[in-house]
């Protein structure tokens, strides 16, 4: 199909940005890498009528971090950006890993995280590792800001809280505490360049007598949106982590989950699926505690 | 023998035309454009099987830009099919005319001024239907009072039988000590070639057509589109720019070449249709999913005794290459193995389904999966080594296949002593198990077909050679490279016989009207061999013509002989008398008072039974990870060994080998096209029909058992087709030995292995 034609708007400036999606708001995207959102556009039949890039809008394609704000990602930063960042190398494993082997390295050349985010699929890598270390998503609107917590940010498949005058101008991920352990694991059928069939990311905190402070896990591909597994969590609250616990927790992780049956893997498959990877991913963050206590 | 071979047999010459495709340089016919050229769009049936009620095209008509608007019962309403000797099995129309039989089936056609309004019109075309029950099993299309797809067909929905028997099977069968009877499954893959189809139709004076098209049997295209078109054959002519693969899936007249032509004609202007990778996969033609029942019997020290080995080819809605499918499928039931009583009984049945068609192997790759996987599990339960076991029943040079063939060369033993060395067999197979296995698959593969079902009257193959008196040379010849690299090997074949520089010479390929007749294409393995041998023999007469020049400028005694070699000829004897070959044909066109040099060869298998003039053989070697709590396959090695008599260029044969790993990775792990239960393809796009990637290919070892084929150009015999076939049942037999799992349907997913073991519902 040919592709709809369209004005492109390139602001320099976040206010200008806004005042373009205001101005043009019966039809109008925003454009960051522009992975998802052309593909939309040549097959499946979108046509706005303006386009509003924020490739060039000063501060966005920023990957940033302080222990006092933590990891701040810009909306036009691309994938691959956020993979090499050496903070996140060295402080986010689960969300490098996750950029490291999402997609293709076309994709992860052009694509944004933010970009990820925004167009809401039930598979999207960042989410379950962003999901698992309390990520946020700034919003701003002319004249306002929001920041909201990513389990509250998707509704549905596509769907999101973004209202149609805001921008998602940064994802926001608090700085981790001491003693944290984390890990991503993701599989489908095709071991390189896929889509994930079922993601898991966990995220451990322990005091300095080892209890559980914190624990987070975060499922994608098993249910209409990614999600967070409450009952693993409360499960591990508290406790002295060790492969037992993870295991019942790995069990528990399936409850948070409601897959269903498509040319990618059946909903028995993935929920059995949620379990072997939630049990590798806890095992990996136990691991990663005790190496650190040596 | 071998060594008597010219020096340039047995190079790894680079691909010619690889520079050009690596930097975009190379035309397509996608690339093409002609003034005022319209373009088409087809209107397919989105129900699987119904009558056509009415067909209302005013809308269309109206949409503005647009030229002309077809449906079936515009056009001649000719059947075609590549079967024209067996006239009954020729059963499609280029546009369906009172009844759809598949999703996709083609029931009108438009083109305009572009691409938008091509599409425009022919979402206006608006077409009542009777939908009409649908068949989308072999079981279901064969059971009491199934509908028939085609009324006219004789067997119900079984379009064709093939049956092979020989020996006393009842007896043989009595006389076994070890019988075991099994079932296998297999599924629809597509070609995947990088190139969706696309044809150009350009009317020429007189009524004439030149189609540009992306084919591998621009001879039957030619043959075909004049039959369906009312018009003599050399009224069409047939041209091909570059060709992104076919492996099977672009040898035969398709509807879009039909449309591009008839409209062309219509409007006076060229027309062109490009497929989407949409249309390829939800549409396009695949391999065939079968049906396949296995008895054998054995003799408690290993011997083969018996094969009773019947199949089910589920043919989609039309015949397609599904007839040459069933003879081939018979034919590799017992190609590997010499054993004294074999009955074989192939059905091609009718469904509802997108047409299953020739894919490399051509029958090959589903039977040898039934036929290794048995064998492996008969070697377990017999206690023997399933090397071993191949090695007590293997086909030698010699060995007679009654009323089929003669193996005039065969490195069956060769190849699988050296793939148990290779790999480490005998260790690596006691260590398996715990997620770890090696295993094991053989092959064999006809070099080019003897049966003539395309019922042509000219040879099989054929070449012009053209010399001339500034060294060069020039090759006509209809043969297509298709991405397999005969461009280039023809070329060193001619190169090494005339002994000049591979350089010097031109090649004309692929225009109908410029090239020698005939040539069938490129399928079956047959360019090497059947092109290879014509070029040989037109080279000859060359040199026939050059050398008298020889004996007359050097006054020779008639006991010498001449040599062909480094741009020169010269006396064998004394090479310092020569010329270069230029200046021989300089001569020899003078004493010609000026007619240029020329002459033409042929090939057809002569005396050579029904089936090939010569088989390749092999053996394969899988060494697989499986993470038994996810059921994910990894393997990690491949060791293949492999008989394709003399390698005329062993780059290109790894070429070969490469892509046939990783085409049978994807056929074995991967690959499958996903229907749902109105017949329609859901996985229409590479995310979802999951190809390997580079990144999921292992590393892989080969070697070369070199035979000497008498019939092939020096020695060679073919390496295209025959490596797709062995990947499959030794990646299955590693799986089982890493975890128990005997994979008895394709593809092995990590769910059918989980659910193997039990570890899921």
């Amino acid at each position: 199909m040919a592709m709809p034609h369209f004005q492109l708007h390139q602001p320099k400036s976040l206010e200008e940005a806004l005042d373009l999606v205001a101005a043009h708001r019966s039809s109008v995207k925003i454009i960051a890498g522009g992975t998802d959102l052309l593909l939309k556009m040549r097959h499946a039949g979108l046509a706005p009528q303006h386009v509003v890039s924020l490739n060039r809008v000063s501060g966005l394609t920023h990957v940033s971090y302080t222990d006092e704000d933590g990891l701040v990602i810009g909306a036009a930063a691309k994938i691959s950006t956020v993979a090499e960042h050496p903070d996140v190398r060295r402080l986010y494993p689960a969300l490098a890993h996750a950029c490291d082997v999402m997609a293709t390295v076309q994709i992860r050349n052009m694509g944004t995280v933010v970009g990820n985010l925004a167009n809401a699929a039930p598979s999207a890598d960042t989410a379950a590792p962003l999901m698992a270390y309390g990520a946020s998503v700034v919003l701003v609107e002319r004249g306002g800001r929001r920041q909201v917590k990513l389990p509250e940010f998707f509704t549905g498949p596509g769907a999101t809280v973004r209202e149609s005058l805001e921008v998602i101008e940064a994802i926001r991920v608090p700085a981790p505490m001491q003693r944290t352990g984390s890990s991503y694991h993701r599989l489908s059928a095709r071991s390189k360049v896929d889509i994930a069939a079922v993601g898991v990311a966990s995220c451990l905190v322990t005091s300095m007598a080892g209890e559980i402070l914190a624990a987070r896990v975060a499922l994608s591909s098993v249910a209409p949106t990614p999600v967070r597994a409450y009952d693993a969590e409360e499960l591990l609250a508290g406790q002295t982590p060790d492969e037992m616990l993870l295991k019942r927790a790995a069990v528990a992780c399936v409850r948070a989950s409601s897959p269903i049956d498509d040319v990618r893997a059946t909903a028995n498959y993935r929920r059995r699926m949620v379990q072997v990877l939630a049990e590798r991913s806890l095992l990996d963050c136990l691991a990663q505690l005790e190496g650190g206590k040596k | 023998m071998r060594s008597q071979n010219p020096k340039l047999i047995g190079q790894s010459i680079p691909r010619l035309d690889a520079a050009m495709k690596a930097t975009g340089r190379a035309i397509y016919t996608d690339d093409l454009k002609f003034p005022g050229m319209l373009h088409g769009a087809l209107v397919r049936s989105p129900i699987a099987h119904g009558r056509i009620l009415n067909l209302d095209v005013t809308k269309a008509k109206k949409v503005p830009g647009v030229k002309d608007v077809i449906t079936g019962y515009d056009t001649p309403k000719i059947k075609y099919g590549n079967w024209r000797l067996v006239p009954a099995s020729q059963d499609e129309l280029p546009l369906a005319v009172g009844r759809v039989r598949f999703v996709g089936d083609e029931v009108a056609a438009v083109c305009a001024i572009d691409k938008e309004s091509a599409e425009k019109a022919a979402h206006a075309i608006v077409v009542d239907y009777e939908e009409l029950p649908a068949l989308f099993s072999v079981e279901d299309a064969t059971a009491q009072g199934a509908v028939k797809i085609h009324e006219e067909n004789q067997d119900g929905n079984v379009s064709l039988t093939r049956k092979i028997e020989y020996g006393d099977l009842a007896a043989m069968f009595a006389k076994a000590d070890y019988v075991r009877e099994d079932t296998f499954r297999v599924h629809p893959v597509q070609h995947a070639y990088l190139e969706p189809c696309s044809s150009i139709a350009v009317p020429e004076e007189g009524g004439r057509i030149t189609l540009y098209t992306s084919t591998q049997t621009p001879y039957i295209v030619q043959c075909l589109l004049a039959h369906t078109l009312g018009l003599p054959e050399n009224h069409v002519r047939v041209m091909k720019t570059q060709i992104g693969g076919g492996f099977g899936g672009k040898m035969e007249l398709r509807p879009w070449e039909f449309c591009a032509a008839f409209m062309a004609l219509r409007t006076g202007r060229p027309v062109k249709f490009t497929l989407t990778r949409t249309d390829e996969l939800a549409f396009g033609r695949r391999r065939h999913p079968m049906t396949i029942y296995s008895k054998v019997g054995f003799s408690k020290d290993g011997k083969l005794l018996a094969k009773d080995f019947q199949v089910m080819l589920d043919g989609g809605a039309y015949n397609a290459m599904g007839p040459t499918a069933t003879f081939l499928c018979g034919t590799f039931g017992n190609m590997l193995y010499n054993f004294p009583a074999y009955r074989y009984f192939g059905r091609h049945v009718y469904t509802n389904k997108p047409p299953a068609s020739a894919m490399r192997g051509f029958g090959a790759p589903q039977a040898a999966f039934a036929q290794e996987s048995q064998l492996n599990m008969a070697a377990e339960e017999l206690g023997i080594d399933p090397i071993d076991l191949r090695l007590i029943n293997a086909m030698q040079t010699g060995d007679v296949i009654p009323e089929v063939a003669t193996v005039s060369s065969c490195g069956f033993k060769e190849s699988l002593e050296k793939v148990r060395q290779m790999s480490g067999w005998d260790a690596k197979r006691k260590a398996a198990g715990n997620g770890r296995g090696i295993g094991v698959g053989c092959f064999s593969f006809i070099s080019g077909g003897v049966f003539n079902w395309f019922n042509t009257k000219y040879n099989f193959s054929a070449a012009e050679v053209k010399v001339f008196d500034d060294g060069t040379a020039q090759l006509h010849s209809m043969a297509c490279d298709i991405g397999q690299g005969t461009d280039t090997v023809l070329r060193q074949i001619m190169a090494a016989e005339l002994g000049i520089s591979i350089d010097k010479i031109r090649l004309v390929s692929m225009d109908t009207a410029n090239t020698p007749k005939a040539d069938l294409g490129s399928w079956g393995s047959r360019v090497t061999l059947m092109n290879g041998n014509a070029i040989i023999q037109a080279c000859r007469k060359i040199k026939e013509q050059l050398t008298p020049i020889l004996f007359t400028e050097f006054d020779l005694n008639q006991i010498h002989d001449v040599g062909f070699e480094d741009d020169r000829v010269f006396v064998k004897a004394n090479p310092k008398k020569g010329m270069s070959f230029g200046e021989a044909v300089y001569k020899a066109v003078r004493g010609r008072q000026g007619a240029p040099l020329s002459a033409t060869g042929f090939y057809t298998p002569r005396n050579k039974g029904l089936v090939s003039p010569a088989f390749s053989f092999g053996a394969q070697v899988a060494e697989v990870r499986v993470d038994q709590d996810t059921g994910l396959v990894s393997v990690d090695q491949m060791y293949t060994a492999h008989d394709c008599g003399v390698a005329i260029n062993p780059m290109a044969v790894e070429g070969q080998l490469e892509g046939a790993i990783h085409m049978g990775l994807g056929y074995t792990l991967m690959e499958n096209l996903i229907m749902d239960d109105k017949g329609r393809t859901l996985n229409t796009n590479f995310l979802d029909y999951k190809i390997a990637t580079a990144q999921d290919m292992p590393p892989s070892d080969y070697a070369e058992i070199e035979t000497f084929e008498p019939e092939g150009p020096y020695g060679a015999k073919e390496a295209g087709e025959g490596l797709a076939i062995p990947t499959a049942p030794a990646i299955a037999d590693a799986v089982k030995q890493a975890t128990g799992f005997r994979a008895m349907e394709l593809p092995i997913t990590p769910e059918r292995i989980l659910r193997g073991l039990g570890k899921l519902k």
